[in-house]
């Protein structure tokens, strides 16, 4: 068992231009989603990002406003979820309401002491 | 996470109405744009961060505060000419408020002076449907062309010309009070019945029932009622109308997410309060009228609908005298349709297939799904099966509701069946 990190990015674009109803269906389709994976003990944490942020470099001599070059790019909100192995965790994340909208899922596995 | 979620049914486009009305109300429709993308920003955000978290106990708060916070960055930013002080005080108000009954009062209000701001008379009739959709029902441009039977970009256009009429000649929100209240009226209500059969019927996606647009649009038809200048014999009307309606509600579909037709409806599932309320409204609005208007007429059918019995006991010769009177006041597909059921109840299949003809020839003719629905019933009644079972099929093609082609495919099996 390990714990991965699903990244999601993009699908802003379609997402501004749906209608309220339209939202609060992806909405549901989302809560649906990870009620899912809460039942079935797979969630472990999740939250959205705001769209502003900041990128500091050089401790701090350099800062832009983030995020960055191309919305769809842009970071939206992570999850952490526990699955046997990769593969697992990318089957997982193709029940992804996200896709709906053109984005994608970055997983990457957390690494941890017992490897 | 949030099984909250699925207790609110369509909060989102009853709370973008809402606000937008109330914010457009406050800070004028000068900034309507704005305004509009602030609740629309607030939606995204809702949507993003209640998929994650619970949803919170006052969303109506909640979306109020954000977007009124988004709205005031936005015209800070433009270094617009606000009152800092008014908004402030505005904000305060805002967040000190938003549990309170007070709200109710300021939305109802905001909300009447929003209609009626829609239906402005120097904007034409196509933009204050379009306005009233889309700023007091939430709706989106797509949903608006398949409601008025037109092209997504057309609803676009039009609407942003919509908008800059109302900003050019609407300067602040009020209700009229003048003597050209009556014909704003008229426009008001078909709004409403607009608004309305966009719930009750559903045009687009597995969602048939929208009873929560169909209340709001009886809300919106009360709030008119409050007023004593709005409370006309057609606004009670139309309330009867849509309570008939609307008793039948549950009826009309199964555990199994799917169409109920009229014919199979359990008769136990009509909503008998709401009867009792329609009565109290077309009483009223027949006491205030020497003349039906056309909701009388349809209140009345619609009345016949639901305390029929059972649907051989339906009244079907009140229901078609209803129809001879509507047609002659307003003939469109979709009343030629509807009298044509009762006709051939009345007067048989073989004379209703004759009247289906002569539509077939006239000038509003619409090859609807509604259309090829009727005209499969006429050819069971007839025992033409395979006719019947062609035309059902063309009804599946022109209909774009899951529900509604589900509902036709098992008509179909139901035939075969019924041949074996």
């Amino acid at each position: 068992m390990s714990n991965f990190l699903y990244l999601f990015r993009g699908g802003d674009a379609s997402r501004i231009q749906q209608s309220p109803d339209e939202m609060q269906a992806h909405m549901q389709k989302w809560g649906t989603w990870m009620g899912g994976l809460k039942e079935k003990g797979q969630l472990v944490d999740g939250l959205p990002l705001n769209k502003e942020g900041k990128v500091v470099e050089k401790a701090g001599q350099v800062i832009t406003n983030g995020p960055f070059a191309e919305g769809a790019e842009v970071v939206g909100g992570y999850l952490i979820v526990t699955a046997n192995h990769l593969d697992e965790a990318v089957e997982i994340s193709k029940g992804c309401p996200i896709f709906e909208h053109n984005g994608n899922v970055e997983v990457r596995e957390i690494m941890s002491m017992d490897m | 996470m949030n099984s909250t979620n699925i207790l609110i049914e369509h909060i989102f486009r009853h709370e973008y109405g809402k606000i937008v009305a109330l914010l457009i109300n406050k800070f004028g429709p000068a900034h309507i744009e704005k305004i509009e993308d602030a609740v629309q920003d607030t939606l995204l955000k809702a949507m993003q961060l209640w998929s994650y978290k619970e949803t919170p106990k006052n969303p109506t708060g909640w979306l109020l505060r954000v977007a009124t916070n988004s709205l005031i960055d936005t015209l800070r930013k433009d270094k617009k000419t606000m009152l800092r002080e008014e908004t402030e005080a505005f904000l305060k108000e805002i967040n000190s408020n938003t549990e309170d009954i007070h709200l109710n009062t300021i939305i109802g209000d905001s909300q009447l002076k929003m209609i009626f701001a829609c239906c402005h008379p120097s904007i034409s009739q196509e933009y204050q449907i379009i306005l009233s959709l889309k700023l007091i029902g939430g709706f989106s441009n797509k949903e608006i062309a398949k409601a008025l039977l037109k092209k997504e970009e057309t609803i676009a256009k039009a609407f942003t010309r919509a908008k800059k009429k109302l900003r050019t000649n609407v300067k602040s929100l009020k209700i009229p009070m003048e003597l050209g209240l009556r014909s704003r009226l008229n426009v008001v209500l078909k709004i409403i019945y607009l608004l309305f059969s966009e719930g009750y019927r559903t045009t687009s996606g597995e969602v048939l029932i929208k009873k929560d647009i169909c209340f709001e649009s009886i809300r919106l038809a009360l709030l008119l009622t409050e007023n004593k200048y709005c409370n006309q014999p057609e606004v009670n009307a139309l309330i009867a109308l849509m309570c008939f309606h609307v008793s039948r509600f549950e009826a009309r579909i199964d555990a199994n997410n799917e169409i109920v037709d009229l014919e199979h409806q359990d008769r136990k599932k009509y909503d008998r309060d709401l009867i009792v309320v329609g009565n109290q409204y077309l009483g009223l609005a027949t006491q205030q009228s020497e003349e039906p208007s056309g909701y009388h007429l349809q209140a009345a059918i619609s009345y016949c609908y639901s305390i029929a019995e059972s649907f051989s006991k339906t009244d079907w010769n009140s229901i078609l005298d209803f129809y001879d009177i509507l047609i002659k006041k307003q003939r469109s597909p979709v009343v030629v349709l509807n009298r044509l059921i009762s006709y051939n109840k009345v007067h048989g299949a073989n004379q209703a297939m004759n009247e289906l003809k002569l539509y077939e020839l006239s000038s509003n003719f619409n090859d609807s799904a509604m259309y090829y629905a009727v005209k499969a019933e006429l050819y069971k009644d007839l025992d033409q099966f395979d006719k019947s079972k062609m035309a059902l099929k063309r009804a599946i093609k022109k209909s774009n509701n899951l529900l509604e082609q589900k509902h036709f495919s098992k008509k179909i099996s139901l035939l075969e069946k019924s041949r074996l």
